[in-house]
């Protein structure tokens, strides 16, 4: 069968580095073809070179749509070509409703003005197209996450799109849309459109996906039909090596208490409903507390708040160390000895656009001193010695954190906290959008910390990812604790029970 | 950190030179000692000013009231002087408490109420002009009585005498070069890049011909003017505590990500609030300046500052959303704006079409940098 879109020996280059080298693939009429590849393999370049933002010329190779040389000029270009891209973040405007969002830039119009029946009555033919049964005059904040990902997509399919490339779509997305999602796509593939979908989850790519190729280090590894091939496989091309173990976690004899929280009561700053509803729980050196919970359960907060960087505490304390953390803010816990790994690094975690040194000491900074200046020299020591010890790609401590791949931006936020020499380190999802062989990392490095008598909690969705790392695991449901597990009690049902609030009722 | 020289940097130095060989073209006087001696001191307001401005710009802030402050200031201490009869080291004492209080509080509601600067210092810019006018009671208020010389008055007509000059130029030059050779040896030993030696060797030569030729040209008139002393000093403090302290790194922090500072430990409400108030103590330093330059408090002095200020620090590379500018950007700025004002008074150019021009200045500079950005 012939291609519908070819890249044939693609190589970019950026200034320093090579992110794709001779790179091919290609892609049928009718098919969803899986991009799999860690962080910084160059899944992102490709997408880019093939929907345009990198126009032609700024490549070398080429890149065919339909056996015909294809020179995308622009995003414009490509589109106009029926590529579109659905980008991880979501591009609607929230306070227009769907039919104006779906029309953005295109509206209808009769004369000067815009035609808005025409606009509405599309609209709900577009949105039947993705099995939408919304009113196309809700506003598009009102969606869920998971509903305006359908629009975008609707969007696109209103552009007579033959093309369509899903960059992580269901990162932010509950099992239920996730299913939808797929579902769609199977049904849009019957309907002719292909597609590219990138995503580091393994289940949904063998779900969905006719082929799947890897890329690694800017190079294509490995194309398969999926029925050829096993996660096992995937991942050993992803990573270049066999993973045995994907949760190498180590136990340790607990130590002393290291956090101490006690009927936790909170409310968001200026909201009257609590969020958080007496929360008791205690972490001890060198053990690692898994948190757990559906999404909206307050763990981020929970963690946030203890940090003291989210809402207000009526009612319980907190007690690290045995000295009390009762009017919390960052600057108060940080010399208390506690630190947080945030889980939205590029809101909460760097300053994209300074260089590593800068991102790693921040913390630190104040304590990086001589008489009222920094001690370059000290810092600079210290900056290095976590730039290798977290080995982060990059070539230097003045590289722009902006320019890393994820992992390594997660790496630097990582070794920000650790700089500041905790006790007890909060790790909110660490491991989220980051590939398979930075995972590992990561892993080691809390097992690494625990040896050293730190005491760890660990925020994370993904239960084999819990039930792989924590010594105990916590379960949260609408802000409340919902059950507490000790390693080895620890089942993938009792926990989701737990998570729902259903655990005495279950059992 | 390690500056390179860029197309922007190169395309500012093109643009000062186009000024001056315009103004040097139409009038005569333009590069005359005496009128190069002036421009050196309004640059040395203006710079002064603009180094003020950029402490509160790089954490993403901004301040329109710095004008009416900077009159106010002067205000205050030419009142005392004049109509009380103080002695001007004293009367100098309150117009700076005053300073530094009003931006002491104008910081911390900003940061406190969270209510933007641009109207926190909307309001100030107002209400510091009345309170200005309603001390010098829309009068005009000498700077020294009888027009006897006082240290008010000294402050813009004192010089360093012309050998004493040329001695303070060359051991700047040194300490220069003492520090330049310090940097590349502790950046070699932490294995950073260092520029080559050619480079280096260039950029400390130039920088060594400009001050010759400043300390020569000025030293033909009656040596290097007091102004350029204090925005010398003023310099290098705000160099080492945007570069070399905590603080300095915590301004760059909260204009780069403010939730991500807050997360990290950056302790932001106090650092923007340390900001406004050095922010005051500078506005100080400028208004004594500025009203002993024109010789009297009247109610035009100041008068939109806050714009050539602002103006500077972007035309120096500064950032408007924070986290970016540097001091060396911020005087070249300066150097250009009043390079620009000055020549047109020169010419005698109507006030109108010097708005017009300033605009356009600063229209070109924005533009220029978000160009430039792109690349």
């Amino acid at each position: 069968m012939p291609a519908l879109l070819e890249a044939r020996a693609i190589t970019k280059r950026f200034p320093g580095v090579t992110a794709l080298r001779d790179v091919s693939f290609d892609l049928r009429p009718g098919e969803i073809h899986a991009l799999c590849g860690e962080n910084g393999a160059g899944k992102s370049t490709l997408i880019k070179l093939l929907s345009g933002l990198h126009p032609h010329g700024s490549y070398e190779g080429e890149l065919h749509l339909e056996g015909r040389l294809a020179e995308f000029s622009s995003i414009a270009d490509a589109q106009r070509h029926g590529i579109a891209v659905i980008y991880q973040e979501l591009a609607l405007v929230p306070e227009l409703t769907i039919g104006e969002n779906l029309f953005l830039g295109c509206e209808p119009r009769r004369g000067l003005m815009i035609d808005w029946e025409k606009l509405y009555t599309d609209s709900r033919a577009v949105l039947a197209r993705v099995g939408l049964g919304l009113s196309a005059e809700t506003l598009v904040g009102r969606l869920g996450v998971g509903q305006q990902q359908l629009i975008e997509i609707a969007k696109a399919l209103s552009k007579e799109t033959r093309i369509l490339i899903l960059d992580e779509p269901t990162a932010a997305l509950a099992e239920r849309e996730v299913e939808t999602l797929l579902e769609l796509l199977r049904g849009l593939r019957a309907h002719g459109i292909a597609c590219i979908y990138i995503s580091h989850k393994l289940d949904e790519v063998f779900a969905v996906a006719d082929r799947i190729t890897v890329l690694r280090d800017g190079a294509t590894i490995s194309t398969h039909p999926t029925a050829g091939t096993s996660k096992d496989n995937v991942i050993r091309d992803m990573v270049g090596r066999e993973i045995k173990d994907l949760f190498p976690r180590v136990s340790h004899r607990p130590g002393q208490v290291l956090l101490q929280v006690d009927r936790l009561t909170v409310a968001p700053a200026g909201g009257a409903q609590d969020q958080l509803h007496d929360v008791t729980f205690q972490v001890r050196a060198g053990e690692v507390l898994g948190i757990g919970g559906l999404m909206g359960a307050g763990r981020t907060e929970l963690l946030m708040h203890i940090f003291g960087a989210w809402g207000v505490r009526r009612r319980g304390t907190v007690t690290l160390g045995g000295q009390p953390l009762d009017h919390p803010d960052p600057v108060r816990a940080l010399a208390a000895g506690l630190a947080l790994v945030s889980e939205d690094r590029k809101r909460y975690g760097l300053v994209l656009e300074r260089d590593i040194g800068f991102n790693l000491s921040l913390s630190s900074i104040t304590r990086l001193r001589r008489g009222l200046l920094v001690d370059e020299e000290t810092e600079v020591r210290s900056n290095q010695q976590f730039f290798a010890s977290l080995r982060v790609k990059a070539p230097s401590l003045e590289t722009t954190v902006g320019t890393l791949s994820g992992g390594n931006q997660q790496k630097v936020v990582i070794g920000k906290a650790l700089m500041t020499n905790p006790r007890v380190v909060f790790l909110d999802e660490p491991t989220r959008g980051i590939d398979v062989g930075a995972k590992l990392e990561v892993y080691e490095l809390v097992n690494r910390l625990t040896a050293e008598g730190k005491a760890v909690v660990l925020v994370s969705s993904e239960l084999p990812e819990l039930m792989g790392m924590s010594d105990r695991i916590l379960m949260l449901h609408e802000g409340a604790v919902g059950g507490e597990f000790a390693r080895d009690q620890a089942t993938p049902e009792k926990l989701l029970a737990a998570a729902m609030g259903r655990l005495h009722a279950a059992a | 950190m390690n500056p390179k020289f860029s197309v922007r940097d190169f395309s500012l130095v093109l643009s000062l030179v186009a000024i001056w060989a315009f103004f040097a073209i139409t009038s005569p006087q333009y590069l005359s000692a005496r009128n190069l001696s002036a421009l050196s001191v309004e640059l040395a307001i203006t710079a002064t000013l603009a180094l003020g401005m950029l402490l509160v710009i790089l954490p993403g802030h901004i301040d329109l009231s710095v004008g009416s402050g900077v009159g106010l200031v002067g205000g205050i201490a030419a009142v005392l002087v004049f109509n009380r009869g103080w002695p001007a080291i004293l009367a100098f004492l309150p117009a700076i408490a005053v300073a530094l209080l009003v931006w002491l509080a104008q910081g911390t509601l900003i940061v406190r109420q969270r209510i933007p600067a641009f109207i926190i210092t909307l309001g100030g810019l107002l209400i510091l002009k009345g309170v200005f006018w309603l001390v010098i009671d829309t009068h005009t208020v000498p700077v020294a009585p009888g027009g006897r010389p006082n240290l008010f008055s000294l402050l813009t007509t004192y010089y360093v005498p012309p050998l004493a000059s040329c001695v303070l130029i060359a051991l700047v030059l040194l300490a220069l070069v003492v520090v330049t050779l310090r940097a590349r040896k502790r950046r070699a030993s932490m294995g950073f890049e260092t520029d080559d030696a050619e480079l280096a060797f260039l950029k400390l030569f130039v920088t060594g011909q400009g001050l010759l030729l400043f300390v020569l040209s000025v030293n033909q008139f009656r040596g290097i003017p007091l102004p350029v002393l204090a925005l010398g000093l003023v310099a290098l403090v705000i160099q080492i505590i945007t570069r070399h302290t905590p603080f300095g790194r915590h301004l760059y922090a909260i204009g780069g990500n403010e939730e991500a500072a807050f997360v990290s430990g950056v302790p932001v409400q106090r650092v923007v609030i340390g900001a406004y108030t050095l922010l005051g103590g500078i506005v100080a330093i400028t208004g004594l300046l500025q009203t002993a330059y024109a010789g009297a408090a009247t109610t035009t002095v100041g008068d939109s500052m806050e714009l050539d200020a602002i103006a500077a620090c972007v035309i120096g590379g500064t950032s408007l959303r924070g986290g970016r500018g540097t001091v060396l950007g911020v005087i070249f700025g300066a150097l250009i704006m009043a390079s620009l004002l000055n020549g047109m008074t020169l010419l005698a150019v109507s006030p109108e079409l010097k708005f017009i021009a300033r605009g356009a200045v600063l229209t070109l500079a924005v533009w220029m940098d978000v160009k430039l950005a792109k690349r």
